[in-house]
């Protein structure tokens, strides 16, 4: 963790934050106010996630808590502490998560790709859960994650992919991306 | 030259950008290390008008973490297009504030929590002024002014085809209908920003532009901070969508790029989703006043129409988008039909709102709202069916000059329709619709047949005429090539790798293609209007073609062979007919790098050129049909998308899976255009839908799944590809409101206004229900 | 968008918690869905922040067989209400409504204490509470005190609850005779609503509670058979336009309709 120059004139006190993010406990020195967003981007360097409103509306910052799709945006990280905290850099080893990227690449799930992380951790939460491969419960569950720029159809069609392959007890693990 | 088989071009290779994303590896603009660095936050104005009496930054000043608070006088910049508009927004409010939004002051501080803090403490005394909002009422009233003694019609045009009155006078039937489309904006997930470092050793800036246009934004750069252009680099990071909106440069890309020279530190400003709101370009505030002449038959003689466009306080920079609405949407009004006579009246005003600029289609989905909503009138009005009415005058000569004087390249206007409706089953659905409507249930097909003129060799993001590619075989024979386009999420890093693959006989992956950097790609246009495939890909062809010369020059002297006859194919360089005498490409640039004594004294070492490319006609048309069925609860107002089919000729696709990316997710923002979006203003200026849960995006349960088919009609410009980033959303808000419309015909209700509400309709059907029969 | 400063407190014990509600502007953190939005607006900045996600047993859903009841902990999430067996078999309307909170991670982190303190007027648990007359346990340093939903809620995000109670508990009596209907009309999936209802139906008498439709919700008692027509006229002083009232009625229709016979 890198602290900038621009730390100096802080008169908020910071606190002391300790963020068990990807399985691994990193304590940070944070003003209290700081959201989870925030603290994971800008003091930990883990920008697969991405802020798209902080309003909890978007779903760009979504990351798993204890394994639930939850709005980073929406936490404050002094509260975070003591939560299990994924992001995606923490899941790219898992082989779901594996079959996910290579659905959303084969499918075309992705054009600017902003949305894609929070897209993937919710989709990921879906795969752990079992969640029926019905496009009609896929849109469903994806309602929460905002796309601009796909129309969602690729993106379900994936999902769809993926869930159905976990239906029939494939391993959820084919090779990842070229 | 003799090319092997396309291997790339038109096949489903999936997208090289997507490694990257998929692992949340990509950097975009607020991931950027810039150690150091300087957050600004925005004082905005909370009023629509008002007088600026007085600004006190001294209890800001002395705030935690704050290095600078910044006024007008500090950044006296103007973004003025001179000779096109008469104002130009000044980069901070200069004495006076004429949108909800428009920044005031600039803080900046350490990190945004503390700039956020500043910004709050920052006292700006305001004496309140009345705020003109209302479209049609400041077009009634010309003595409002923004901008006194300015002329608040800022543009003003008029155009009428020869013996338009006597056709319009001769017509048996006429009707008169009001189209309005509210405000809407582009919301890129990825909101805008910029960051700027000042380089000491080079003495140059380095800009980081969430933006379109790379070239363009370094000019304006240069132009606005006085520096020469060479000392400007310009960097486009990812780009989390621009949808046109990221076209413009912005007040705030100038104060970031100056005071990162002026305080001597890196300096960055990402947008929050209320300024995003608030202050990105805004779109479609347009109302259209049409009379349409036709016969008993449904053909249609003339229309006239007054188009107005309400562009905001400023005209956006450097272009307008009232002015890109309202231009272009009269030019293209009678869309795919042969209606031999228009009258247009253009009007564009100022207002005390956000600036208009462009979002995806920018006319063109106003302009098929309108063009299919006449249809439709008509059709009604002569008691024939949409498509019938249709049919009888769809164009189907070539070239077609249309009468605003618009030569139509060819098209596939009347197979489109056709096979989209048999790609919906109309005739079931009809069928069905009157089965429904004795049970109580109202389904609806609305038709879309849709122009998109594209590829304009000026359009919003470039305004020259051409783009440029510099491709480099490497000495291991791979690729670079250097564009100067400005991808948003369109995947060009995979369809210029195709065209350039296939042109040079080798695969995707040995190809890099780069781009959003002034410094290694040649000066482009940009990404908008949907110019890249068409322009751009055509100067990547023209490179690669050059480029694939040298390497067969070279190849031709090695193998003693005649130069006619080397090919490149699969990687190698070979003779025509005598597969075994052949080197690879690796060999040959290898020589040609380094082992030039080979060269023999006529050849020049190296293999890198740069090519340049204007297509043939100033503009390329895309066309296609868009059919969607609905259902309309009219008790609720909700309307459920049921079916949607799209046929669409973009000519040539380098990609079909990736043209089939671009029409979905214009579906889907032609269902939010349609149905949900609105940027809703109160009587006094203020903006009421500064969140995503009133500014209402669709979520992936209210876009259907979409059915598409292709039809190619190649255009004349190489490669054959038509431009067609824009025609899914141009055509799918018509497609929409055609199916309610369609959907409501027993009740009489006719919706001309989007976004279509549950509210309107509840009480359109309400109305209808409680009128004396 | 970034909240004003505030001092973050987390207290391990509810004792401990309802002592520090006493510090001058107060808020307790529940889910946070509807307060830190509001905070990153500057809309809402408190000085102190009690974090209750820590307190031990407030996350409790408990059958009581005897009793017939059904008690739910201010810390259960949205997803929890949705999904539980419990609250599945002996109350699935509340089941239904909870599923139309927000979006999955809304529901994730959203809590029912939350959303019954913050007294949204178009959310969906107020009106399922005033609809299920539950009881709410009020906590203080002065003890606790047990509230009905009809009367906890007094307006437009406005509730009973005093600046240093905290709400820890919700009881819900369980009717095995009566039929519930659920309906919400929404733009979107997640949105609030334009209107929603929640209908029972106990033999001859019809009992109709509305969230989005006015400051707070609200129940009104019909006999079965003259429903439509008294329901116009209930609606007209409680909705203030046509559309709204059309969606009022609308919702408790179809409400209705889902009761069953």
């Amino acid at each position: 963790m890198t602290e900038g120059a621009n730390q100096k004139t802080t008169a908020e006190e910071a606190v002391e934050v300790a963020l068990e993010v990807n399985g691994t406990v990193t304590k940070v020195l944070v003003p209290s106010r700081w959201l989870l967003s925030d603290v994971l981007r800008h003091r930990l360097g883990l920008t697969a996630t991405h802020v798209g409103c902080e309003q909890g509306v978007c779903g760009a910052c979504t990351v798993l808590i204890d394994g639930v799709p939850t709005r980073s945006c929406l936490l404050f990280a002094k509260a975070a502490e003591g939560l299990a905290i994924t992001t995606l850099e923490g899941v790219l080893d898992d082989p779901a998560l594996q079959a996910l990227q290579e659905a959303f690449h084969r499918h075309h799930a992705l054009q600017c790709g902003f949305c894609t992380p929070g897209m993937l951790l919710t989709a990921l939460a879906m795969v752990r859960q079992q969640v029926p491969a019905e496009p009609e419960t896929i849109r469903e569950y994806l309602s929460g994650n905002l796309c601009r720029c796909t129309g969602y159809q690729y993106i379900v069609e994936a999902v769809a992919e993926v869930l159905q392959a976990v239906d029939r007890g494939d391993p959820a693990g084919s090779p990842a991306l070229p | 030259m003799e090319h092997s088989r396309p291997q790339w071009t038109g096949a489903r290779v999936a997208r090289v950008e997507d490694a990257r994303l998929l692992s949340g590896r990509a950097r975009y603009l607020d991931d950027l290390p810039l150690p150091g660095c300087l957050e600004v936050a925005f004082v905005r104005s909370p009023h629509a008008h008002a007088r600026i009496r007085r600004i006190d930054p001294r209890l800001a000043l002395a705030m935690p973490g704050v290095v600078a608070i910044w006024t007008f006088s500090d950044c006296p910049v103007r973004l003025l297009q001179s000779g096109v508009y008469p104002v130009g927004q000044p980069a901070l409010a200069d004495g006076e504030v004429r949108y909800v939004g428009e920044p005031v002051v600039a803080v900046f501080a350490a990190d945004r929590y503390l700039a956020e803090d500043a910004a709050e403490a920052v006292e700006v005394d305001y004496e309140p002024l009345p705020a003109y909002v209302d479209l049609a009422a400041i077009v009634e009233h010309p003595d409002w002014a923004v901008h006194p003694p300015v002329d608040n019609r800022y543009v003003h045009r008029e155009y009428a085809t020869e013996g338009f009155d006597q056709a319009f006078a001769q017509a048996p039937h006429h009707l008169r209908v009001r189209f309005r489309t509210r405000r809407q904006t582009a919301v890129t997930l990825e909101p805008r920003g910029a960051a700027a470092v000042f380089d000491p050793a080079s003495e140059r800036l380095t800009f980081y532009a969430s933006t379109q246009s790379p070239h363009r934004m370094r000019g304006d750069l240069a132009k606005f901070l006085g520096l020469p252009d060479h000392r400007v680099r310009v960097v486009v990071p990812e780009v989390g969508g621009g949808f046109g909106m990221k076209a413009n440069t912005y007040p705030e890309d100038i104060l970031v790029a100056w005071a990162a020279l002026k305080l001597g530190r890196p300096v960055r400003w990402v947008s929050d989703r209320m300024e995003s709101l608030l202050a990105d370009a805004h779109a479609r505030d347009d109302i259209h006043d049409v009379e349409v002449a036709f016969d008993g038959e449904g053909r249609i003689w003339a229309v006239a129409d007054h188009l107005m466009a309400d562009g905001g306080a400023y005209p956006g920079y450097p272009f307008s988008g009232a002015v890109g609405e309202t231009g272009l949407a009269a030019q293209v009004l009678t869309g795919p039909y042969q209606i031999p006579h228009l009258k247009t009246t253009i009007d564009c005003v100022f207002s005390h709102k956000t600036p208009l600029g462009a979002y995806r289609g920018v006319w063109g989905p106003i302009a098929s709202f309108v063009q299919e909503g006449i249809v439709d009138r008509v059709a009604r009005a002569v008691g024939k069916d949409p498509a019938e009415v249709r049919r009888l005058q769809l164009i189907d000569q070539f070239p077609y000059r249309n009468p605003a004087g618009l030569v139509y390249d060819p098209g596939s206007y009347r197979d489109s329709m056709e096979l989209a409706l048999k790609a919906i089953d109309y005739d079931r659905w009809r069928d069905e619709q009157r089965r429904g409507w004795r049970e109580g249930r109202y389904l609806g097909i609305g038709i879309s047949v849709f122009v998109e003129p594209s590829a304009m060799a000026a359009s919003e993001s470039g305004s020259i005429p051409y783009e440029a590619a510099t491709l480099r075989m490497e000495p291991s024979g791979k690729v670079t090539a250097s564009l100067g386009l400005g991808p948003t999420g369109q995947g060009h890093e995979t369809t210029m790798a195709q065209l350039i693959a296939d042109a040079l006989g080798i695969a995707v992956e040995d190809v890099v293609v780069l781009h959003g950097d002034t410094d290694s790609a040649p000066l482009g246009g940009g990404t908008g209007g949907s110019r890249s495939a068409t322009i751009g890909g055509g100067a990547a062809l023209t490179a690669a073609e050059r480029l694939g010369e040298k390497v067969r020059r070279v190849a031709a002297h090695l193998l003693e062979a005649d130069f006619e006859d080397v090919v490149l194919a699969q990687g190698q360089a070979y003779v025509r007919g005598v597969p075994s005498r052949a080197l690879p490409l690796a060999e040959v640039a290898r020589i040609a790098y380094t082992d030039v004594a080979r060269l023999g004294p006529e050849l020049e070492p190296g293999l890198e050129v740069t090519a340049r490319y204007r297509p043939p006609l100033p503009m390329t048309f895309s066309n296609g049909t868009h059919v969607a069925v609905v259902e309309v609860d009219i008790e609720t107002g909700l309307v459920k998308v049921l079916r949607y089919a799209v046929v669409n000729d973009c000519g040539t696709l380098i990609n079909p899976q990736i043209v089939e990316g671009q029409i979905v997710g214009g579906v889907a923002q032609g269902v939010g255009s349609a149905f949900l979006e609105e940027l809703a203003y109160s009587e006094d200026g203020q903006l009421t839908t500064t969140t995503l849960l009133d500014y209402r995006l669709p979520e992936a349960t209210d876009v259907p799944p979409v059915e598409i088919q292709h039809l190619t009609t190649p255009s004349a410009s190489l490669g054959g590809m038509k431009g067609m980033g824009e025609g899914s959303l141009i055509a799918a808000p018509a497609a929409l409101v055609g199916a309610v419309n369609d959907a409501l015909a027993p009740l009489e209700v006719w919706f001309s206004e989007i976004p279509i509400t549950p509210e309107a309709i509840v009480r359109a059907v309400r109305r209808r229900a409680e009128a004396p029969r | 968008m970034k909240p004003a400063p505030f001092v973050y407190h987390r207290p391990r014990t509810v004792e401990e918690a309802v002592a520090l509600l006493g510090l001058p502007a107060c808020k307790v953190l529940a889910g946070g869905q509807s307060l830190v939005p509001l905070m990153n607006f500057r809309l809402s900045r408190p000085r102190h922040l009690v974090d209750i996600n820590w307190l031990p047993g407030l996350d409790g859903v408990e059958w009581d067989p005897d009793q017939g009841r059904l008690r739910l902990g201010a810390l259960v999430r949205h997803q929890v209400l949705a999904t539980h067996p419990l609250v599945r078999r002996h109350l699935p309307v509340l089941a239904e409504a909870a599923g139309h909170i927000g979006h999955w991670a809304i529901r994730s982190r959203g809590t029912l204490g939350g959303s019954l303190a913050h007294a949204d007027p178009a959310a969906e648990l107020p009106a399922a509470m005033v609809a299920l007359g539950a009881r709410f346990c009020l906590r203080s340093q002065s003890g606790e005190r047990w509230v009905d939903a009809g009367e906890f809620f007094q307006g437009l995000f406005t509730t009973v609850l005093a600046e240093d109670e905290l709400l820890t508990a919700v009881e819900v009596s369980v009717d095995q005779s009566a039929r519930w209907g659920f309906y919400e009309i929404a733009r979107r999936v997640g949105d609030f609503a334009l209107a929603g209802a929640y209908a029972r139906r106990r033999g001859g008498v019809i009992d109709l509670t509305w969230f989005g439709v006015g400051p707070k919700p609200f129940t009104v008692e019909l006999q079965a058979g003259e429903a439509e027509a008294a329901l116009e006229q209930v609606l007209q002083t409680a909705a203030e336009d046509v559309a709204a009232r059309q969606w009022a009625k609308v919702a408790a229709m179809r409400a209705l309709q889902r009761a069953g016979r």
